[in-house]
């Protein structure tokens, strides 16, 4: 049995707003994410989902509204920032490195790589041939467990929609996050690959990474979520466990009622 | 005939140095640098007047005039380049990018352009500088001859020199972040990566290969004016990036073989058309801008393509198997239903 959570969550934020010309995206969205838990962000078709992934990620900035990761205030910080914090995400829509190899992809993740520094590069060869080498052999295990081990020198724009999908979140687990943000990771994927990638997850949450994921399917939800959220018009309309929202009529006539995967016109 | 021979190495290896300057801003990190020639410029004044002595009784108008020797006036005039680069950065990439970052360059070439052209005080206007002392010409007893080729090949050594530091930085995982920062700025910050520090560190050394290979051009000519860095002659150095093959440090040196020596200097080395005087160095650029489209079109990597780096080059051992399936068992799969709407 899950409690709500409490005022320790990995990820919180209150009052998130953000208007594109006059339309709010967000509208007062407020959360807070338990640690270590899968928690589900759900809503209709523009309901601000993506937006609140990209300010709560820092890809995007919010109007008003503040974040919190742990204790630290991160309100609009810049994205590079609150991945130093652990926070790392995924797109909707796979953004590859796509000149990078499959390899290489993995390899951009880790932070504070020596050999990204120019007096390192001239004169300690010796110490980033050493990172290099243990980064590529943990990246190198990482794409086994993800089944792209075969396409390690491959090209990432070469590979088809569901390896990118894999390799989204291949690249993410390399990072060492502590809270994850997925942005429908299933999103266009066969069914067995969702079966996969569900696995991963579940393996993410009992490595203790806090996970944030939008998704529509609700048997994917039902099955790996912990928690839900229902964002709905920017705002958040309820939260708790999927059976429990399922008795809510407000979620039900938003989202869960007549359609589900489509997402209802509103 | 050495004399000309030699003209023709100086400026293939001078290119291959500037090619790899802007290959690592555009080639590696995308920024679209077209003030590039502006940065080659300064590079080249700056050498000049830390090479010069005293603008007293040259008949020139300058500043400095340190008469500092070869190679310290050349070094400092790469670092003035790249201090120069850092407060163009400053100003524009933190808040530019792509499209509008290369508006912005191209006005400041124009800007710099006019400036350098027209304020005498500092680089003596339009006539620019001469007279700038020949390395080593008196200490080795050289004659105009005789400094041809060995300037050519002291340039030859510098740009071998600075392609093995700048192989490093590409083969690094600092390169591998500037490609990662090429290909999308948004995933690189989000990984964690500063992207515009990354781009700052991509531009300075940029700048000081152009600084340094500008400051060749002022001492191999011993004068360097306005005529010499038009701004539409930052294109001739993406001909040489894009004929050579984006990406590739030895591609810049095969883009500096074609474009620069063959198709910009040694036309000016062939007997002139009957009744036509200079008719073939007007054609030189038409000839650069053909050829620009030629392999944009039937080959856009490049005479020699940016190659991949293989897992095996990581000094890892490999798996012998080659499954495209997970092979962790540990891995716990979902028992049934999900996904079976």
């Amino acid at each position: 049995m899950l409690d709500a959570p409490s005022r320790t969550g990995a990820l919180r934020c209150e009052g998130i707003t953000k208007a594109f010309q006059g339309v709010h995206a967000v509208n007062g969205a407020a959360f807070d994410i338990p640690e270590g838990q899968v928690t589900a962000l759900i809503g209709p078709n523009g309901a601000g989902k993506t937006t609140v992934v990209n300010i709560l990620s820092g890809s995007m900035a919010c109007d008003s509204g503040r974040e919190f990761i742990g204790e630290t205030e991160v309100t609009n910080w810049p994205s590079h920032k609150i991945a130093r914090l652990g926070l790392f995400r995924t797109f909707q829509l796979s953004r590859e490195l796509g000149g990078l190899t499959v390899l290489e992809n993995l390899l951009t993740a880790p932070a504070d790589q020596a050999g990204e520094s120019l007096v390192n590069v001239l004169f300690r060869p010796g110490l980033i041939r050493r990172q290099e080498r243990e980064n590529a052999e943990r990246a190198l295990h990482v794409l086994d467990v993800y089944g792209l081990y075969r396409h390690r020198d491959t090209p990432a724009r070469e590979l088809s929609g569901g390896q990118k999908k894999l390799l989204e979140i291949a690249r993410a687990v390399m990072a060492s996050p502590k809270i994850l943000l997925l942005d429908e990771p299933m999103a266009g994927v066969n069914p067995a690959l969702i079966e996969l990638i569900g696995g991963y997850i579940l393996d993410l949450k009992q490595s203790g990474v806090t996970v944030l994921m939008i998704e529509h399917n609700l048997n994917v939800v039902e099955q790996i979520c912990d928690y839900v959220i229902v964002l709905a018009e920017g705002r958040t309309l309820a939260t708790g466990r999927l059976s429990e929202l399922r008795e809510n009529t407000e979620v039900v006539r938003a989202y869960l009622g007549e359609v589900i995967d489509a997402g209802p016109a509103h | 005939m050495v004399y000309y021979i030699f003209t023709l190495v100086f400026f293939c290896f001078d290119y291959f140095i500037l090619a790899m300057g802007l290959n690592i801003e555009y080639g590696e990190t995308g920024i679209l640098n077209f003030a590039y020639i502006g940065f080659v410029a300064i590079g080249a004044y700056f050498t000049g007047v830390f090479s010069l002595h005293s603008a007293a009784n040259s008949g020139q108008h300058y500043i400095l005039g340190l008469g500092l020797p070869f190679p310290i006036n050349l070094l400092l005039g790469g670092i003035a380049t790249m201090a120069f680069a850092l407060i163009v950065a400053l100003i524009t990439l933190r808040r530019l990018r792509t499209d509008y970052l290369a508006i912005v360059l191209i006005s400041l070439s124009l800007v710099l352009y006019d400036f350098c052209n027209n304020f005498v005080s500092i680089f003596n206007g339009a006539d620019g500088l001469y007279n700038v002392p020949e390395p080593y010409a008196k200490a080795f007893g050289l004659t105009v001859n005789s400094f041809i080729p060995f300037f050519a090949c002291v340039t030859a050594l510098i740009s071998l020199l600075m392609w093995f530091v700048m192989s490093r930085v590409t083969r690094a995982p600092m390169g591998r972040t500037f490609r990662a920062i090429r290909d999308d700025q948004v995933v690189a910050a989000a990984l964690g990566k500063n992207v515009f520090r990354m781009q700052l560190k991509s531009m300075l050394i940029g700048s000081f290969y152009a600084g340094i290979g500008g400051g060749l051009l002022i001492q191999f000519g011993g004068s360097f004016n306005p005529t010499a860095w038009l701004p539409g002659e930052t294109f001739v150095i993406f001909a040489v990036l894009i004929v050579g093959g984006a990406g590739n440090n030895i591609g810049m040196f095969v883009g500096a073989l074609l474009v620069e020596t063959l198709l910009i200097h040694l036309p000016a080395f062939l007997p002139e058309i009957p009744g036509h005087p200079g008719l073939i160095e007007y054609f030189d650029n038409a000839v650069v801008g053909i050829v620009l489209m030629l392999m944009l079109w039937f080959r856009p990597q490049g005479v020699v393509p940016a190659g991949i780096r293989r897992a095996a080059t990581f000094g890892v051992v490999e798996r012998d198997h080659d499954s495209s399936l997970p092979t962790s068992t540990e891995m716990p799969l979902l028992s049934s239903g999900v996904g079976n709407e």
